[in-house]
């Protein structure tokens, strides 16, 4: 049985090392090496409910604070094999050499992290995703030695290999010799990471696009609750880009203040008391937007000793960006768009609407329902590459490849045909575009005559896109990525648009309410350049 | 700001240089940059002819990955940490590390490092960490970005046939750390192919962007009893 992983960040690795546990041959595809992934930038720590948490807490415990922040929609069963897992996946993370921060008693250690009844957030330093992708990257060169996990690297996606609603591989092209490569497969995993780009630079990853979730929802993948975009509220400003100021900031008691008259109003604590700081990052974020005042994050009243030993990366970027010393001073902060809850839709197995084309990790939509807590996105990237693993495994291989070479042969003369031309409209100049009508129109406040406005918009982009063929000053991946992208984006405001009701991270300011009638999950599928958007009802991904 | 681009269109072509004018902001780093002249509309380099855009790469853009390691006014780094405020030269000439393949522009083929480790076993197989764990040793080896930066400034470092260079030693300490059953066997590999020739220049210590003290790795890798 042969199976493919593409993207080798946390989900990806997760599920290479368990499919290769497995018997399983796999192989890694990747455009960059997993240490470049956006997992290492994930900061704060994982969720779990160990034996020794503080009294009180346990996996009911878990599941409630989750389907609570994800405003119900997050669908009970899926929550619950994650928070059951949650002990399982620490367990497992320490045996492969996480290198955990621990406590007085030498047992891992944990922080309160925002939204949740118990203090249940395991982490190492301010740099647990990096910890772990250390540690998944030696666990996945065992397989690679002993050959169960082949690693390709410098590959991006181009496209599945479908047919009859079944997935048989992928196309892949060499971001070097710009070439398209077939790689067929019994199971195909996405684990390609979110759609940052449409928005420009966010948080995360300049490689994390969207354009493998728009490009099979254009080959017929269905999408799920797009319109759920998470605001981080703490984010530096710098030249170069928005930089998260971990939550593990406030977990570890740091205040946010705007400043009026002279005077310091802790604005979070005054509204929602003691744990003010500590709400969700949704709620945060709003506060912060409709403040309309410079707010900044206070923690230079822990001792100087804790602040080195529990936030060391959050103290050095803030030197290094903005010569801000957070022992000494406060630190500027303002929302900026950091995870999609959204992605391609899956079932508890994590498999697409498509047969065999499984998605885990933030390209899936799973489990985060409107707004996801802190420290769950690393245990679902975990798990998810697990479940994905475990389904793979007892599955049985396809029995024959169906002719995929005429569909290569167009691919690959489009894309000659494409280079021979000559246009003079440039691939970043519409980016640019699609980035800047996202964050107007999409942001953390949203109503009809905004949403309007950027489809429009979209669709002008859209028309562009198939006239400017190709741009000569970009290798092809960013040329053949931008319809798709815009696609998503175009599907992202629909969603946004059906949406008529506030929940989580999605607030109108036309439809302030939320509206039992729409409590459920968006599903968007996609006709020929038309989008469909329908409420799950019948809870069909919660099979 | 005249910038300086040791170019190159791919790796059977012949390197060349070219031009860019920068008028962006001077709080910018390298990276910023970079992007401030390949995201214009048109990218046009100082004798006003459009161009291709520069071949850099970069993923987290704040010093967490490490892709955007390259050479600046002759110094390594990475270009997202490097302010432009901190070079005192008039111009930025800016070249891809020199130990590895060029891909292109500054972009470098650094496969060799996760082949060494992976032709030599370095990995953990069964855990079982030593007694005595340095968390803070452990905690900052296993923060290596596989830059390379520590390659590029190793005067033992040459094609990487036989001798590794300090992500190969750094890797087999983390290996050692946390498989007491294995520590003979890396110790002989790390003897191998770094001890032996490692001239303890220790410049990897000093050019690390993420603080890995290399030579407490050596030294506990050192005091490992051999067979």
């Amino acid at each position: 049985m042969e199976a493919l992983v593409i993207g080798s960040g946390i989900a990806g690795m997760a599920s290479a090392v368990r499919l290769a546990r497995q018997g399983v041959h796999t192989t890694l595809a990747s455009p960059a090496p997993s240490g470049h992934s956006e997992s290492v930038m994930a900061a704060g720590g994982i969720n779990a409910t160990l034996s020794g948490n503080d009294e009180g807490d346990s996996v009911d415990s878990h599941v409630r604070d989750t389907l609570k922040g994800g405003c119900g929609i997050g669908g009970e069963k899926a929550v619950r094999g994650l928070c059951e897992h949650g002990e399982e996946i620490i367990r497992y993370l320490e045996s492969i050499g996480t290198v955990f921060s621990v406590d007085s008693e030498n047992r891992p250690a944990r922080r309160a992290f925002g939204g949740q009844s118990h203090k249940r957030t395991y982490y190492c330093g301010s740099s647990t995703g990096k910890q772990i992708v250390s540690a998944l990257i030696m666990e996945a060169r065992r397989f690679e030695a002993s050959g169960m996990i082949t690693r390709r690297m410098k590959l991006n996606f181009h496209s599945a290999l479908i047919k009859d609603g079944v997935c048989y591989g992928a196309l892949l092209m060499d971001s070097e010799s710009f070439r398209l490569e077939a790689f067929y497969s019994d199971f195909t995993v996405m684990a390609t990471g979110g759609q940052n780009a449409l928005f420009g630079k966010t948080t995360g990853s300049t490689l994390c696009d969207g354009y493998a979730a728009g490009k099979l929802f254009m080959q017929g993948a269905e999408l799920k609750n797009l319109e759920f975009i998470q605001y981080h509220p703490t984010t530096l400003e710098t030249a170069q880009k928005k930089m998260l100021i971990s939550e593990a900031v406030r977990g570890e008691g740091g205040r946010l203040f705007f400043v009026e008259n002279g005077k310091r109003v802790y604005f979070m604590e005054e509204k929602y008391g003691e744990k003010g700081n500590l709400m969700t990052r949704d709620l945060i974020s709003r506060e912060i937007y409709g403040c309309g005042k410079d707010v900044f994050l206070d923690i230079s009243f822990l001792e100087g000793k804790t602040i080195d030993e529990r936030l060391p990366e959050v103290r050095d970027l803030c030197m290094k960006y903005r010569s801000i010393d957070i022992k000494k001073e406060p630190i500027p902060v303002s929302p900026s768009v950091h995870f999609f809850m959204g992605g391609l839709a899956v079932h508890l197995n994590h498999e697409t609407s498509i047969k065999n084309l499984f998605a885990t990790g933030e390209c899936a939509s799973m489990y985060h329902g409107a707004n996801r807590l802190g420290g769950n996105s690393l245990l679902s990237a975990m798990y998810s590459g697990l479940v994905a693993s475990d389904e793979i495994a007892g599955r049985a291989p396809h029995r024959k490849y169906p002719d995929f070479s005429a569909y290569m042969e167009d691919e690959r003369k489009g894309l000659k045909k494409n280079r021979d031309s000559k246009s003079t409209f440039p691939v970043f100049y519409i980016r640019d575009m699609l980035s800047k009508t996202m964050n107007n129109n999409l942001g953390i406040v949203r109503c009809e005559k905004n949403l309007d406005e950027g489809l429009s918009d979209i669709d002008y982009y859209l028309s562009i896109a198939e006239k400017i063929r190709y741009d000569r000053s970009v290798p092809p991946y960013t040329n053949f990525s931008l319809k798709a992208m815009l696609t998503l984006a175009g599907a992202t405001i629909m969603a946004a648009k059906e949406r008529r009701e506030s929940r989580g991270a999605h607030y109108r300011s036309d439809h302030r309410d939320t509206k039992d009638e729409y409590a459920f999950s968006t599903i968007v599928s996609y006709d020929d350049g038309g989008y469909s958007v329908r409420f799950d009802k019948e809870h069909s991904y919660e099979s | 700001m005249k910038v300086n681009v040791l170019r190159r269109e791919a790796r059977d072509k012949h390197p060349y240089w070219e031009s860019f004018i920068y008028d962006g902001p001077d709080d910018n780093t390298v990276a910023g940059l970079l992007d401030y002249i390949n995201y214009n509309d048109d990218i046009i380099n100082d004798k006003g002819e459009k161009t291709a855009r520069i071949g850099w790469e970069c993923s987290c853009m704040q010093g967490m990955c490490g892709s955007c390691a390259m050479i600046v006014n002759d110094r390594p780094v990475l270009a997202c940490e490097a302010f432009l405020r901190d070079f005192k030269e008039p111009e930025i000439t800016l070249k891809p590390l020199s130990k590895f393949p060029v891909i292109r522009d500054l972009m470098v083929d650094r496969s060799s490092i996760h082949e060494s480790l992976i032709d030599n076993n370095v990995y953990i197989g069964k855990y079982s960490p030593q007694e005595d764990k340095d968390f803070e040793q452990d905690y900052t080896a296993a923060k290596c970005l596989k830059c390379g930066l520590c390659i590029e400034v190793c005067p033992q470092y040459t094609d990487g046939r036989t001798f590794y260079g300090a992500p190969f030693a750094n890797d087999c300490y983390l290996v050692a750390s946390r498989n007491r059953g294995k520590t003979g066997e890396i110790a002989e590999i790390y003897d191998e192919h770094f001890k032996k020739e490692c001239a303890y220049d220790l410049a990897c210590d000093r050019i690390c962007p993420v603080g890995i003290k290399f030579t407490a790795s050596m030294k506990k890798l050192n005091s490992i009893k051999r067979g």
